[in-house]
């Protein structure tokens, strides 16, 4: 399903194409590129002298008996300091890249969310998309950068010691060096596994993680069915698998190791043993065979890191395809060619105040709905042949049940979606002429979960318009009747609202919004169920701003409460998809059809809320 | 860590053969060398080599069989490398899996003993506890712990055995060597410990920066709607860059730090092995040392320099792990709920009487939630419990659960002072559904099951049936083996209501309490569940909490609350003849349609108001306060 939490299917084959579009993004980072180059190679070199200084210097003084070492100590102490210098170039270069890489990426993957439309995110959880923006960033990031260079300097080391050991005694060179393929093949074979067993263990503990969030949630239904022994064993049987798993992961690479190391010592055993005899023959100098023996043992590491960054190409594969799919997503909803043109061209000082960017007047009379039908992409049309026109300062209020179709009425009229077929007009113009970020920065709305942002009860509101003066954000505040809770927080405008504003109560939440919107000053008002979740008194409150919004705007209300209905200019009830009655209030009460029927139940359901809200003594 | 002394012992011990194979391997290489290749000289004969070192390397040429054989069958010593290599890798797997059952074992005993704790603990504990700090103690703070277990902690002894080894060994060999050997070890563990004073408060900003990125993409999801609405891309992408950049520019101070770190304590190990090359080279020079010695030495020298050089790393992971310890320990300490009482035996089979005098309660010394409550409930009675919210209904319910203790007062149940009964025997004398309540992430099968373990799929179904939810479950295409929540179907607030009621109604208890259980099912269907109750269990005691006349009208007598006491309380028909709450709630919900549209006028509310509904009136004063506020187009 698709909330399930996704494991990333591992790759057979190597996509190098994938890694080329990742890698382009290492690009701009040139001047990190080199050193990191410099310092794989050059830490493959000393790490390939070393051995080669030993050898050295142990002939030196295996032949003559009076040596001036001063030159042997100096030339190993030149050979360190490159060493620790190419360590630490490489973990600045390859760092910086790597960090600098998942920040571009990251910035990159949040810019085209901003752009997507809606449809994007129906089908797509939130956190699954944070996942993307910041493991699958950093994953990627980490393998591009550390992983070339592991690559680099294991290949050249490889190489080097294979060139050094060849030079020095050709034969003797190829035996040991006949232990690589079955080396490369053994690592390859068991980074696959130690790959796919830690993943199965990661799986087993979201599940592990997951029971322990349903025991939290689940408290009071387990103490009253008296469960919690069955929980206990239920979970039992979970943290027993996770430790299966997990044992096998140890037991894999406690095997994998031995073998590697018996490797390496067979290598270093044909060293000794052919290497021997030739010294014996004198063919070898005895510090040759030293060199030998420790060339042996040093396979092991560079090639344990190839075959360990190529599995993990493998295995992030999906990731990478994932950020690329995301990056190379284009917004359905977006200004069309023409309209781009037109921003250009209007794109000027002198443009007259009247006209909007796009060159078309700025100034929105009218919406109309014209012959629309909608679906959403998997299901049945939620709107058919659907017309509709407001005009400036009308209030129309939808009603009916929910999957009627209202929300999508509305996020039609924001252009939030767009039409499968028909128009939608603005000032007679088809919407998708105009310009989609100055029809939006027209709109004003406000939901039923009023949603704020982490910061103070000021920047919230400011965020309608960004510009706006401390005065006119307390003024916006004012109108809307949330004034007086503000100043009586904390720290009035300044204080926090905290994490998606839940420091204030849904009221005061919804309060802050309405002052959000009403500064934002749009031309199209828009509120979907904004007055269903908060209390009497709140709702009380808010109907008194409601009519300074209202007012010379184009406005489309969602509500269920009788109070934000009534005073609309036109109601529509809505069902399946159609207009099923439409007028005014009086209008409809008169003819007794639905909108009776619904107003009747609502009305009492009300009342009956109104009463246990305030308390029996104070009613 | 109980239990498992004995796997990490045996890992120990695996260690300790796995280091001392490891030492003799290059001494193989070294007395070969030094007595099958140099020169040919014999062992023994020369006095220069009669030191102790001569003595360990040529007893393993004798051991091989000899010099001479040595020298003509080179492959001896390769196959005994080769063999001890893998007599070695024996016990390097012995200790992976030893230590690997130790450190899993641990965690898993860990994960179960935090779990099964945790819901013993009092509700009380909970009300307080965030959920996701508990979580991540029970997880991610467990992995620290095991990490820690599994590597640092073989790690260092890997790290004191090597060196208690190899100490002896090496002076063996030669004292002035190891003095040498050891000269830069100091340094470098000191400054192991600086690096890790620094960069301790450097992984937890880095941690901060990237919950800051989290965050703000989680914020901006949730809040894509307001986004578009403002049209604030623009601003949004430039909040993002900051936390971005933060997480960013913080990595890399880590890093460079890192960078200085690896840097410099890989140049002290080599500038140390450099000393050991040179100082040997200037023994042998001298004719003091072996070439079989130094190279002996330098092998040495490489196992020992590399744990050390990781200090740095082990040390911030062994605080960490700490840390974690700690954190779990806060919820083990904690003590659980009671689970014996010592005094009550219990009335046995109890048959459903319950009587509560005087009941006080309240949350932490804040304003009391009950403020003297006293009610019979006779065996087989339905008692309604009616009030505005925060009256304190939800609250009897959970007293009578032993969820909570009250604070003075009593209730017995057929007699017996409820304290003084076993908590677990209490629950189970109840079957509950609480207003939106919880389904576990099981099938809608086994959600019902949970009422009674070991019912009969035809008992299952008839549950279903009582609570009206069992054509709906047919409706899904795996019926009753349809997965709740996220990866399944997700439930209507009714539906979920529907399911819980089957659920307590499975469990056949002698009493059974609905808080305001069928709040998000239509009347109707309320209705039928009711009436459907009432013919097969009317025996049962029943508390159910609602404000619909439809379902109060069906209880024996009714309770109005109202901040924590009784204001009234009776019969219903006694409670309609009352003013009050129930009257005003019986006159709302059946008044006539004309006599709403009439006082939904405002001006009519006040002049025509039929006499009969003086309560509506009242009642509905705010409701039709509000339409003056608005432009009404009553002349329309």
């Amino acid at each position: 399903m698709k909330n399930e939490p996704q494991e990333d299917v591992f790759s057979e084959k190597l996509d190098l194409k994938l890694w080329g579009r990742v890698f382009r993004h290492a690009l701009p980072y040139k001047k990190l590129l080199t050193p990191l180059a410099i310092a794989a190679v050059g830490i493959a070199l000393c790490d390939a002298s070393f051995a080669l200084i030993t050898r050295w210097t142990v002939d030196a003084v295996a032949q003559q008996q009076q040596v001036n070492l001063w030159p042997y100590a100096t030339v190993y102490f030149v050979a360190a300091l490159a060493l620790s210098i190419g360590v630490w170039m490489f973990i600045n270069a390859a760092g910086g890249l790597s960090n600098n890489m998942s920040h571009d990426i990251r910035q990159e993957c949040f810019k085209k969310l901003q752009e997507l439309e809606f449809a994007y995110f129906d089908h797509r959880p939130t956190g699954w998309l944070i996942s993307r923006l910041t493991s699958d960033c950093d994953k990627l990031a980490r393998i591009i950068a550390w992983g070339t260079l592991d690559v680099l300097w294991a290949v050249c080391l490889v190489f080097m010691i294979a060139v050094v050991m060849v030079v020095l005694q050709p034969l003797l060179g190829l035996l040991v060096l006949s232990v690589v393929p079955p080396l490369v093949w053994v690592s390859a074979v068991f980074q696959k596994k130690l790959l796919l067993s830690s993943r199965e263990t990661r799986k087993y503990n979201s599940m592990i993680t997951a029971s322990y969030a349903e025991e939290l949630q689940g408290l009071r239904t387990t103490k009253s069915l008296v469960r919690e022994n069955e929980n206990q064993r239920e979970f039992e049987v979970l943290s027993t698998h996770m430790y299966g798993v997990s044992i096998q992961n140890a037991l894999q690479s406690a095997v994998y190791i031995p073998i590697v190391l018996t490797l390496g010592s067979v290598a270093a055993g044909i060293a000794l043993w052919r290497g021997g005899a030739d010294v014996m023959s004198g063919t070898l100098s005895l510090g040759t065979l030293v060199a030998f023996i420790f060339y042996a043992g040093q396979f092991f590491n560079p090639i344990n890191q190839i075959a360990q960054t190529l599995v993990q190409m493998q295995g992030a594969q999906a990731a990478g395809e994932r950020v690329l799919s995301l990056l190379a997503t284009m917004p359905e909803i977006r200004d069309h060619e023409e309209v781009c043109a037109r921003l250009h061209l209007w794109d000027r000082a002198d443009r007259p105040a009247e006209l909007a960017p796009d060159g078309y007047e700025r100034e929105i009379r009218s919406v109309a709905f014209d012959h629309v039908d909608f679906s959403y992409q998997t299901g049945e049309p939620v709107l058919k042949d659907f017309n509709l026109k407001v005009e400036a300062g009308q209030t129309i209020a939808l009603v009916g049940a929910s999957g009627g179709g209202k929300s999508t009425i509305v996020n039609l009229a924001a252009r939030f979606y767009e039409p499968t077929g028909g128009r939608i007009l603005v000032n007679g113009r088809d919407l998708r002429d105009r310009s989609l970020e100055w029809y939006h920065s027209n709109l004003g709305i406000v939901l039923q979960g009023p949603h704020l942002f982490s910061g103070s009860v000021r920047e919230n509101i400011r965020y309608g318009r960004l510009d706006a003066t401390d005065a006119e954000v307390e003024a916006a505040a004012r109108s809307v009747n949330a004034d007086s809770f503000i100043r009586a927080l904390e720290k009035g405008y300044d204080t926090d609202v905290g994490e998606g504003g839940n420091r204030l109560s849904t009221g005061q939440k919804q309060l802050v919004s309405f002052a959000r919107a009403l500064l934002a000053d749009p031309r199209i008002f828009i509120m979907d169920e904004a007055t269903s979740s908060i209390d009497t008194e709140t709702e009380q409150l808010i109907q008194q701003g409601l009519k300074a919004i209202f007012h010379g705007r184009i406005s489309f209300v969602i509500a269920h409460r009788l109070s934000t209905i009534r005073g609309a200019d036109r109601i529509l009830v809505i069902e399946k998809g159609r207009i099923l009655e439409s007028g005014t209030h009086d209008e409809l009460m008169v003819a007794r059809g639905h909108y009776h029927a619904l107003y009747t139940q609502q009305f009492r359901n009300e009342q009956v809320e109104h009463m246990l809200d305030v308390g029996v003594l104070s009613a | 860590m109980q239990g498992f002394r004995s796997q990490y012992a045996m890992a120990i011990a695996a260690l300790l053969v796995f280091t001392a194979i490891n030492y003799l391997i290059p001494l193989v290489g070294s007395a070969t060398i030094d007595f099958a290749l140099t020169s040919g000289v014999l062992p023994g004969v020369t006095p220069a080599k009669a030191a102790p070192e001569a003595v360990l390397s040529s007893v393993l040429v004798s051991w091989m069989g000899g010099a001479d054989l040595v020298r003509n069958h080179l492959w001896l010593p390769a196959l005994v490398m080769v063999g001890l290599t893998v007599l070695a890798g024996v016990f390097s797997y012995l200790k992976g899996r030893f230590a690997a059952q130790a450190s899993d074992g641990i965690a898993r005993r860990l994960k179960d003993r935090l779990y099964d704790h945790l819901q013993r603990l009092p509700t009380r504990y909970h009300d307080h506890a965030e959920t996701g700090d508990l979580i991540q103690r029970c997880t991610s703070d467990v992995e620290t712990l095991r990490m820690a277990l599994s590597t640092q902690v073989v790690d260092i002894s890997n790290a004191i055995l090597l060196l208690l080894t190899a100490l002896p060994l090496m002076l063996l060999l030669d004292g002035r060597m190891t003095a040498i050997s050891f000269v830069l070890v100091v340094p470098i563990v000191l400054f192991g410990y600086i690096y890790v004073g620094r960069v301790k408060h450097l992984f937890r900003e880095v941690d901060e920066a990237e919950g800051q990125v989290t965050r703000v993409v989680q914020e901006n999801l949730t809040g894509l709607r307001v986004v578009r609405a403002f049209g604030r891309q623009s601003f949004e992408i430039n909040k993002f860059a900051k936390p971005n950049q933060l997480y960013r520019d913080r990595s890399l101070r880590l890093l460079r730090l890192m960078a200085w770190y690896w840097s410099t304590s890989d140049l002290i190990v080599l500038i140390q092995q450099g000393i050991v090359l040179i100082a040997g080279a200037w023994f042998i020079s001298q004719g003091t040392l072996s070439v079989g010695t130094l190279f002996a030495f330098i092998m040495f020298l490489n196992m020992l320099l590399w744990p050390v050089r990781q200090m740095g790393r082990t040390l911030t992971d062994l605080g960490k792990a700490t840390v974690a310890l700690n954190r779990m320990g806060e919820i083990l300490s904690e003590a659980e709920e009671s689970k014996r009482e010592p005094a009550g035996v219990h009335p046995n089979p109890f048959r459903g009487g319950i009587e509560a005098r005087d009941l006080v309660f309240d949350h932490d010394g804040k304003s009391a939630a009950l403020n003297g409550i006293s009610f019979t409930v006779r065996p087989g009675e339905t008692l309604a419990i009616l009030g505005p919210s925060g009256s304190g209904k939800s609250t009897i319910m959970h007293l009578l659960l032993r969820l909570y203790d009250y604070r003075s007062g009593s209730i017995r149940l057929d007699g017996q002072e409820l304290t003084t009964l076993d908590r677990q025997w209490v629950r189970s004398q109840f079957s509950v559904v609480m207003q939106e309540p919880f389904l576990f992430s099981k099938t809608i099968g086994e959600n019902i099951r949970l009422g009674r373990e070991g019912a009969a799929k035809e008992e299952i179904q008839e549950a279903a049936r009582l609570a009206d939810i069992h054509d709906t479950i047919n409706t899904f295409t795996a019926e009753y083996g349809t997965l709740v929540g996220e990866r399944g179907v997700t439930l209507s607030g009714g539906q979920r209501q529907r399911v819980a009621l089957a659920r307590a109604l499975l469990r056949e208890t002698p009493v059974l309490l609905l808080d305001d259980a069928l709040s998000a099912v239509d009347a109707e269907t309320e209705t039928n569940i009711l009436h459907a109750l009432r013919s097969r269990h009317g025996q049962r005691t029943t508390l159910v909490i609602a404000h619909r006349l439809s379902t109060l009208a069906h209880a024996d007598r009714v309770i109005v609350l109202d901040k924590g006491r009784i204001i009234q309380e009776g019969r219903p028909e006694d409670l309609l003849k009352q003013e009050g709450l129930y009257r005003r709630l019986w006159t709302i919900q059946n008044a006539a349609q004309q006599e709403i549209l009439d006082n939904e006028r405002p001006v009519a509310a006040t002049s025509a108001a039929p006499a009969a509904s003086a309560a509506l009136a009242s009642a509905s004063a705010h409701a039709s306060a509000t339409p003056a506020s608005t432009p009404v187009p009553a002349s329309r």
